[in-house]
């Protein structure tokens, strides 16, 4: 016992020792080297016969079982008259039951194990998920192939999910900050189906059979990727699914081809008038794909602008100088297979709408005409650099990375070589791709909130709005009907 | 060093505690600086980064009438720097700090303290005055300085928030890198300096306005503070906007200097280290910080209410009940048999979801909680009806009620009863597997009843028995013990 107690006491001295005097400030630290190597994502790909292609990760530190399903589907692939279909299938997927199976007893039956089952259909992919204890791993595991693979879609639950549905239609309008987000898509997009939105009509023009044929044409081996994590033996866990899935088979593919090129918004303020206290704003215009090879100077350029927090230009200038927000910012959006879009966002209260407005638009100016300083790219580019790590903590999501990776045909070494982009970036980059895609003269500004006070200002910037450029005032649809809703 | 105070170093230092449930084991190492602040450490391994959250013991359940809001508004001061942190020359940025304060107890004093608001001219003066010295403060501000340090240095997660009882600063960085928090969060642990202090309620009144422009948060707001009308619940952690608008720097540091002390904190580490590497910086950066004075424990009570209460609603939120009850506070024996029940009720495959969503096609979604808080709880449901199916608030207010008095008499099923056990410990692994929610969850319930209640919480769930539900139904779901919220959207807007 004694020779623990001086153990630990040795133990204890040496810690001490080596900090030596305390820093009082973070300047005076000097911090050891940390190596990290990502995850090779190589090393957790198989392959089944049939085609099913999974990421698998053995993590024995908890007695659980995560699997998810990639499937390459979503709502963008659903044609106009039967938008909506995205979220009943959503909704009435897993409800729907199995051949075999009801839907009502599946939920009961997960529940009752503590898991968790969802279905979810995004824009173009959807994703069924499933964590239970490792001791319920064999039944789970039939039950999730089971969902997968054979869902029954029954008209009840269908009904129901729809009917909740066109319910909660009357909601689309209700949250400022949902209305400016759809109406600055729809801005920027236009009329695509990135932007189309369901009505009770186009709600009551899927049917269950949709649902069915939706599954028939698009769930098939050869077009998932499986992620998959937690408390099993890899090789016993793979040979289970392979003798599940060994009779299913594979269909030809065959995706809606999509239109990019998209109608540029006239430059100027659009208006959507709500009885609110604030104007919630977002100005812009398109951004940028994602596998664009500016995309990681893009990065810094915007952490630097508006999207690294405290640190970034737009939020010391709109909240931290003058006190005008909460929330504020600038961000580029991404989405597979499309250019996201570009928006410095502010929410504050109506008589200071039009002076947040032009400090943002102060800073997209300055970052195309002036480099950056070096203090703004060493917070930048460590920024990325140091937390890289971060991402790979929860296997699970990992292994989802590496299957969306797969999925978007992105290359396998995105992680391995992602610092090194990062930190390749330069100030004279970084000042090129503000230029190229930042342009303030052709920013759409969208304003949701009481045009007399917003149009008024205040006294750091009197209105009115018209000093922004033409103002359009826009109309909201019923959500109901998708008609114009007549403002008064 | 005798080998007696060994022994002592021993046990206070690397008290290891370990807690079993199902076959998980939640294994906490414990070190208590001498001036009572309490680290907690669960080692993980792995990836190369450690969550570092630090909890005090300050929500708005410390504050009174004419300061609410101040423990969340507070938070935000807490970014503005220290003596070292966010200013180049702190003797000139102070001066020019106290002249600003000056001028401000004029402006407020006239504003607030005369009739009709005061001599605008006046306060147009001082605050001309104001202006310009805030101009010529920022000349010696570094502005966001600890947010920049920690963004530079790989933190993630960077945030902090404030409860009814709790406020939390967070960071997770390279696990090389803790020394960084343990200095800035030292630093500010022990001077915090409240600069730019009238911008930044400027800020937190923006914030309080993007609730309101929330449909039904006002209603919701009316709701809460009718059914809580003696505790500090009363309130939001947001507080009111009027006393947001009056309270002052002197409150904020009245504030800091009571609740901001180690005595009154537990700092949580979870990720790759060494625990004596923790314990050690630790030491040096928290230790040498004074305790401060012991905290009375706040003085609230729950009075009955006597009768039920009612309250409606009308504006362009979707129309919707609430029913709320009162509940007894965190770690009560009934407890337990509450969360039982809210599950059985309230869960996706719950019997009113099945009865009123799926069976009778009342409602488009409906919900049932249970909120055990550390000085009072709320039991409560809420429900959306199918307007397309003519169905009224209180429509569903009948059916609920109607399954009330049936589990009053007959309680509920085994097997609805082993469902809730076996989702309460399912829950409890899963929220192992996030470092930064198990830091959350143990940080926080260490401040009220200690952590290893986790665990107790979850032997008690497994004792509930169907005996415990229809006395606890009984005991509770009474209209005297109630308040109901209808809340209808207005149309034509």
């Amino acid at each position: 016992m004694r020779k623990i107690l001086s153990a630990i006491a040795a133990m204890t001295i040496v810690c001490v020792g080596l900090g030596l005097a305390q820093a009082t400030h973070p300047s005076q630290l000097k911090f050891p080297a940390l190596a990290f190597d990502p995850p090779d994502p190589q090393a957790f790909r198989t392959e089944l016969a049939n085609g099913l292609r999974a990421y698998v990760q053995e993590d024995r530190s908890l007695p659980l079982f995560n699997i998810a399903a990639l499937v390459n589907f979503g709502g963008l692939y659903v044609p106009r008259d039967k938008t909506g279909l995205a979220s009943v299938l959503s909704s009435a997927y897993i409800k729907g039951g199995t051949g075999t199976r009801d839907g009502e007893a599946i939920e009961e039956r997960i529940d009752f194990l503590g898991g968790m089952l969802s279905f979810n259909v995004g824009e173009r992919v959807s994703t069924l998920s499933l964590s239970v204890l490792s001791k319920d791993l064999e039944e789970g595991l039939t039950l999730f192939f089971d969902v997968l693979m054979n869902p029954a879609f029954r008209e009840d639950a269908f009904n129901l999910a729809r009917a909740r549905l066109i319910e909660q239609l009357r909601q689309a309008n209700d949250q400022p900050a949902a209305v400016l987000s759809r109406e600055y898509e729809k801005l920027i997009y236009g009329d695509h189906p990135l932007t189309w939105q369901a009505t009770r009509k186009t709600y009551e023009n899927v049917t269950a059979a949709d649902l069915k044929d939706a599954h028939e044409r698009f769930f098939f081996p050869e077009n998932i990727i499986l992620a998959v994590s937690g408390d099993f033996k890899k090789s016993e866990l793979m040979a289970r699914i392979e003798k599940i899935v060994s009779g299913w088979k594979n269909k030809p593919l065959s995706l809606p081809s999509f239109l990019t090129d998209f109608p540029v918004p006239e430059p100027g303020v659009y208006f959507i008038q709500r009885p609110i206290n604030q104007g919630y704003i977002s100005l812009g215009h398109l951004g940028v794909e994602d596998t664009s090879p500016d995309y990681f100077a893009i990065q810094v350029m915007n952490f630097i602008l508006g999207g690294g927090s405290f640190t970034s230009r737009i939020v010391t200038k709109v909240r931290s100088d003058e006190g005008l927000s909460y929330s504020q910012g600038s961000r580029f959006t991404t989405r597979w297979g499309f250019p996201g879009t570009f928006s410095g966002y502010v929410q504050t209260k109506s008589s200071t709408v039009g002076y947040a407005i032009s400090l943002i638009l102060d800073e997209f100016r300055r970052i195309r005409s002036e480099p950056v300083t070096d203090g703004e790219m060493e917070t930048a580019i460590n920024f990325y650099v140091e937390s890289f790590a971060g991402q790979f903590e929860m296997p699970q999501t990992t292994m989802r990375s590496f299957a969306m990776l797969e999925m978007q045909g992105k290359p396998k070494d995105y992680y391995r070589t992602y610092r090194s982009k990062i930190e390749a970036v330069t100030k004279e980059r970084v000042q090129e791709v503000a230029q190229k895609y930042i342009r303030p003269e052709k920013a759409a500004i969208l304003i949701v909130g009481d045009w007399e006070p917003c149009n008024e200002g205040g006294e750091q910037w009197p209105g009115p709005l018209e000093k922004l450029g033409k103002v359009r005032r826009l109309a909201l649809t019923d959500p109901m009907t998708g008609k114009e809703i007549k403002t008064p | 060093m005798s080998k007696r105070t060994l022994s002592v170093i021993l046990t206070v230092v690397l008290l290891a505690a370990f807690g079993r449930a199902a076959d998980v084991t939640l294994d906490v190492k414990e070190h208590v600086l001498d001036n009572g602040l309490k680290i907690l450490m669960i080692p993980k391994p792995g990836v190369p980064r450690v969550v570092c959250h630090i909890y005090y013991k300050a929500g708005s359940v410390n504050e009174r009438p004419g300061i609410t809001g101040i423990a969340h508004l507070h938070e935000h001061m807490m970014f503005k720097g220290t003596k070292v942190m966010g200013v180049t020359d702190f003797a000139k940025d102070s001066e020019i700090d106290r002249r600003i304060d000056e001028l401000m107890d004029r402006i407020y004093r006239e504003m607030f303290w005369t009739d009709a608001g005061g001599d605008p001219e006046k306060i147009a003066g001082w605050q001309k005055e104001v202006d310009a010295l805030v101009a010529a403060q920022k000349e010696f501000i570094i502005k966001d300085d600890l947010w920049n340090h920690y963004m530079k240095n790989g933190g993630t997660g960077l945030n902090a928030s404030t409860s009814n009882e709790i406020t939390g600063y967070y960071v997770t960085l390279p696990s090389n890198k803790v020394e960084l928090q343990m200095l800035l969060e030292s630093d500010r642990m022990r001077d915090p300096v409240f600069r730019e202090f009238y911008s930044e309620k400027d800020v937190v009144m923006e914030e309080r306005r993007l609730s309101e422009n929330r449909p039904g948060y006002l209603f919701s707001e009316q709701a809460n503070a009718s059914f809580f009308v003696a505790s500090p619940y009363h309130w939001g952690v947001i507080g009111w906007m009027d006393d947001l608008r009056k309270i002052t720097k002197e409150d904020v540091i009245e504030f800091n200097k009571l609740y901001y002390a180690p005595n009154n904190a537990v700092a949580i580490y979870v990720g790759d280290f060494r625990p004596p590497d923790i314990i050690a910086l630790a030491e040096k950066y928290f230790g040498p910080i004074p305790r401060g004075k012991d905290i009375e424990p706040i003085r609230t009570f729950v009075p009955p209410q006597d009768s039920e209460k009612r309250i409606f609603g009308e504006g362009p939120a979707p129309t919707s009940l609430q029913m709320m009850f009162h509940i007894p506070p965190d770690g009560h024996r009934d407890t337990a048999a509450l969360s039982v029940l809210a599950s059985v009720l309230g869960s996706g495959s719950g019997r009113l979801t099945k009865l009123l969503v799926r069976e009778k096609e009342m409602a488009v979604s409906v919900s049932a909680f249970s909120r055990p808080q550390w000085y009072a709880g709320s039991f409560r449901f809420s429900a959306t009806p199918r307007l397309d199916k003519g169905v009224k608030p209180e429509d569903l207010e009948t059916e609920i009620w109607a399954e009330i008095e049936k589990i009053k008499k007959e309680g509920v099923t085994q097997e609805e009863i082993q469902k809730a056990k076996n989702r309460g410990e399912a829950m409890f692994i899963r929220s192992l597997a996030s470092s930064a929610g198990l830091a959350m969850r143990v940080g926080r319930t260490d401040l009220h009843r200690g952590w290893r209640s986790i665990l107790s919480d979850l032997d008690a769930l497994k004792d509930v028995t169907n005996g415990d539900i229809k006395r606890v139904a009984a005991a509770y779901f009474e209209k005297s013990n109630s308040l109901t919220a209808v809340y209808n959207r207005r149309t034509g807007r």
